[in-house]
């Protein structure tokens, strides 16, 4: 969180957990001694490198300060739509918090001057929305 | 059974009956763990939505909606709301969660009761939200996600027998049941017969005494339903009264709602059918609930 430039009274509020492929953010203080199937929000994968997650940062990227890419609201669109963004990323590079004015959209990655979305398939936006 | 067997114990009957044959209106809570309902309501009648609120309670009536099902905005998708049968934010609001407290919602998927009681804690609790089946619990995970409620912690099993390893301040046991209390909104072939009354009932006979298990001395547990049938709900109620050791607590809430059923079938349920509460279809245009509160 470090990356983005997150306050740490922000990120001090979670408890963090590896387990499983993940990095699990929680704010519940008393962990059941049982087999548990979730705990909290999943805030990173591992998978080689540490990959923040885009429902993570809906909770906690409009604290971001740093590697922050904003997009107006057609790109936005495009953005969960799933497509690459030309133009946006400065001389980001590396995983950045997307948002636009309002709100924020999720993770994404800015690879030699292009924004790649990795908004997971759950939250890709189907073409009936509003 | 058949709608016609509660004619004795629904008041206004007839107009139950026709408001039962009209489609239920959708409603919804704005989810306050990320925008404040003033914001997101502003920018969904923006688009088209129309609302009736229930009084000054996070809890809005879609009357009109540009989309055809109301979850289909990138609002929703962005966790902003919840579509919620306002009958159904009641059994939490009966809770009365506190923050840092340890809540657990025995029979949860998919999440409206566990992201209700998150969010009405602030994100600042130990929530164990528990069920059965797989694919609600996926239902349930993704829904806590959506919603960015963190204090969720998720476990899989059977809440008549289950371990949870600790105990808890407040206990939901939004039961299954035969969802009488459901069927304007999801319509099915037939009714519930008997036999599936009873298969119910003792199912939430033994998850009541599981509760009990794990409240803490003095803690609170809401048992609720959304179906009609007494034996589901006065009867469970009172035997978690005579046999478990539950005292029946009253229910102090400013919603239109029925006491509850006095005696069904030769059954009586002297002490505890006047602190429990039944809300009805026909009262605000919901779906239908029985709720009731008690204290270990
Ligand atoms: C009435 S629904 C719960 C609705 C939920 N509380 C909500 O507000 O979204 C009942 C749930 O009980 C679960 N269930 C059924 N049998 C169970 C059992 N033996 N142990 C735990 N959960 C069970 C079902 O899978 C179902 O999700």
């Amino acid at each position: 969180m470090e990356r983005f430039g997150i306050p740490v009274r922000i990120v001090g509020d979670f408890d963090f957990y590896e387990y499983g492929k993940g990095v699990w953010a929680t704010r519940a203080t008393t962990i059941p001694s049982v087999k548990i199937e979730t705990l909290g929000i999943r805030a990173l994968r591992i998978s080689g490198s540490l990959k923040p997650t885009t429902a993570f940062l809906r909770i906690v990227g409009k604290y971001a300060s740093k590697n922050v890419v904003y997009l107006n609201k057609s790109s936005g669109l495009s953005f969960l739509k799933g497509s690459v963004i030309q133009g946006v990323c400065g001389d980001m590079r590396g995983y950045v918090v997307v948002r636009t004015e309002n709100d924020i959209l999720g993770c994404g990655m800015c690879k030699e001057g292009s924004l790649i979305s990795q908004i997971p398939k759950k939250y890709r936006p189907d073409s009936s929305w509003i | 059974m058949k709608i016609e067997a509660y004619k004795d114990i629904i008041p206004d009957f007839e107009e139950f009956r026709r408001i039962m044959a009209t489609p239920q209106p959708y409603w919804m809570r704005v989810n306050t763990l990320k925008i404040s309902e003033k914001d997101l309501i502003a920018r969904l009648e923006n688009k088209g939505f129309r609302f009736e609120r229930y009084r000054d309670w996070n809890a809005y009536m879609i009357v009109e909606s540009p989309v055809k099902h109301p979850g289909a905005t990138f609002e929703h998708s962005l966790g902003y709301y919840y579509i919620q049968d306002f009958a159904s934010m009641i059994p939490p609001i009966v809770l009365k969660p506190r923050k840092g407290e340890r809540i657990l919602d025995m029979a949860a998927a998919p999440g409206s009761k566990t992201t209700q009681i998150a969010a009405m804690v602030d994100d600042s609790a130990t929530i164990v939200a528990n069920d059965i089946r797989d694919d609600r619990i996926r239902a349930l995970a993704g829904n806590v996600e959506r919603v960015g409620a963190t204090s969720v912690i998720i476990t899989r099993g059977d809440a008549r027998a289950k371990r949870f390893g600790m105990t808890f301040d407040r206990i939901l046991l939004d039961a299954p049941c035969t969802g009488e209390g459901v069927v304007r909104k999801t319509p099915r072939k037939r009714e519930p017969d008997l036999r599936e009354h009873i298969k119910f009932s003792k199912m939430q006979m033994r998850m009541v005494e599981n509760a009990y298990r794990h409240l803490k001395d003095g803690g609170v547990m809401v048992y609720s339903t959304c179906t009609y049938n007494p034996l589901e709900n006065e009867h469970v109620v009172q035997y978690a009264v005579d046999e478990v050791g539950f005292v029946p607590l009253q229910i102090d809430i400013d919603i239109p709602y029925e006491r509850g059923v006095r005696e069904w079938r030769e059954r009586s349920f002297e002490g505890i059918w006047d602190k429990v509460i039944r809300v009805y279809p026909h009262r605000i245009n919901t779906g239908g609930m029985f709720i009731a509160l008690l204290k270990k």
